[in-house]
């Protein structure tokens, strides 16, 4: 029998929030950089004139870009050298994995808008993994919204604190 | 696209992901992790190569299905699970199937396979799904 890892102590950040808001637009050229670096192509994200023809008012980021990035976070980098938001769990003799994410685009990113992202736990359960390990599936849900207060983007991400030591 | 059925394939976009490709979008990103590309810190975590970044998958599924059902459609939504961890270099695909269309919903699975060097699929990167309003 392993012990419980999901100690009352992490229970109690269940509902927890974290909020940042992005100082300047997001602007066109973070559009443009990300579908290089990702070689995505589509004149959508770089083309004013070819996304007005389909039925924006100018370019849109790539949908995965507000999710990802980083840049309106405003925090120190870490000696791993991550500088974005999250949880800072301590969870015993586990080591955090990123299990996956459900995006749902409410409405097209444009470059003028100012980011405000607010974080919250929505969850912690404990499973056992296939290798009989305890683990702990932690779930956040991130709302992305612009200065105007519309709601951008919704992300539900599964956090997994995977045991790293041995069952006993 | 007014063919689209249950059953109908999505075209598989084929990517190579280089440590070069790892670095643009780190920084494109702001997220600077080593486990994407400082090997001394990577072999400390027990990896022996770097790691793509898992939402460098979740752009090359958005891809996938934009450019599929064109820039008149809307991406609506789009999940993904991560099942194993691609090293820098590896080729991947991307393709998937249709599920349902319905009142102009579309509804597909989707998949990132990982290639060998004669491009036959060797693993199962992610899986997700995505839904896309029709124009």
């Amino acid at each position: 029998m392993s012990d419980t890892i999901l100690t009352g102590e992490l229970r109690a950040r269940i509902g927890e929030t974290r909020v940042y808001v992005a100082p300047e637009p997001i602007g066109k050229a973070a559009f443009r950089y990300f579908a290089l670096a990702i070689g995505d192509h589509n004149p959508l994200y770089t083309d004013d004139h070819f996304a007005r023809e389909h039925g924006y008012d100018g370019v849109i980021a790539p949908p995965t870009l507000v999710c990802e990035t980083n840049q309106y976070a405003n925090l120190p980098k870490e000696s791993t050298g991550y500088a974005g938001h999250g949880w800072d769990l301590e969870v015993p003799r586990t080591r955090l994995l990123r299990g996956g994410n459900e995006y749902t685009f409410h409405q097209a990113v444009r470059p003028e808008d100012i980011l405000t992202v607010t974080w919250r736990i929505d969850d912690m359960v404990e499973r056992t993994s296939s290798k009989g390990t305890p683990m702990v599936i932690v779930t956040s849900i991130a709302e992305y919204t612009n200065q105007l207060g519309e709601l951008l983007v919704t992300n539900v991400e599964t956090l997994i604190c995977q045991s790293r030591g041995i069952a006993s | 696209m007014t063919s689209l059925i249950a059953g109908t394939p999505v075209p598989p976009l084929d990517r190579r992901i280089d440590i070069t490709d790892m670095v643009a979008y780190a920084g494109a990103t702001w997220d600077w992790h080593r486990l994407h590309y400082d090997m001394d810190y990577i072999r400390s975590t027990g990896f022996v190569a770097p790691i793509v970044d898992g939402q460098m998958l979740g752009a090359l599924m958005a891809q996938c299905i934009q450019d599929w059902v064109g820039p008149d459609a809307r991406l609506t939504k789009l999940g993904f699970r991560f099942l194993t961890p691609v090293e820098a270099g590896s080729a991947v695909r991307c393709d998937g199937v249709t599920v349902s269309v319905e009142s102009g919903v579309l509804q597909c699975d989707l998949t990132v396979h990982i290639l060998d060097s004669e491009g036959e699929v060797v693993g199962t990167a992610a899986s997700g799904h995505a839904e896309v309003k029709l124009s």
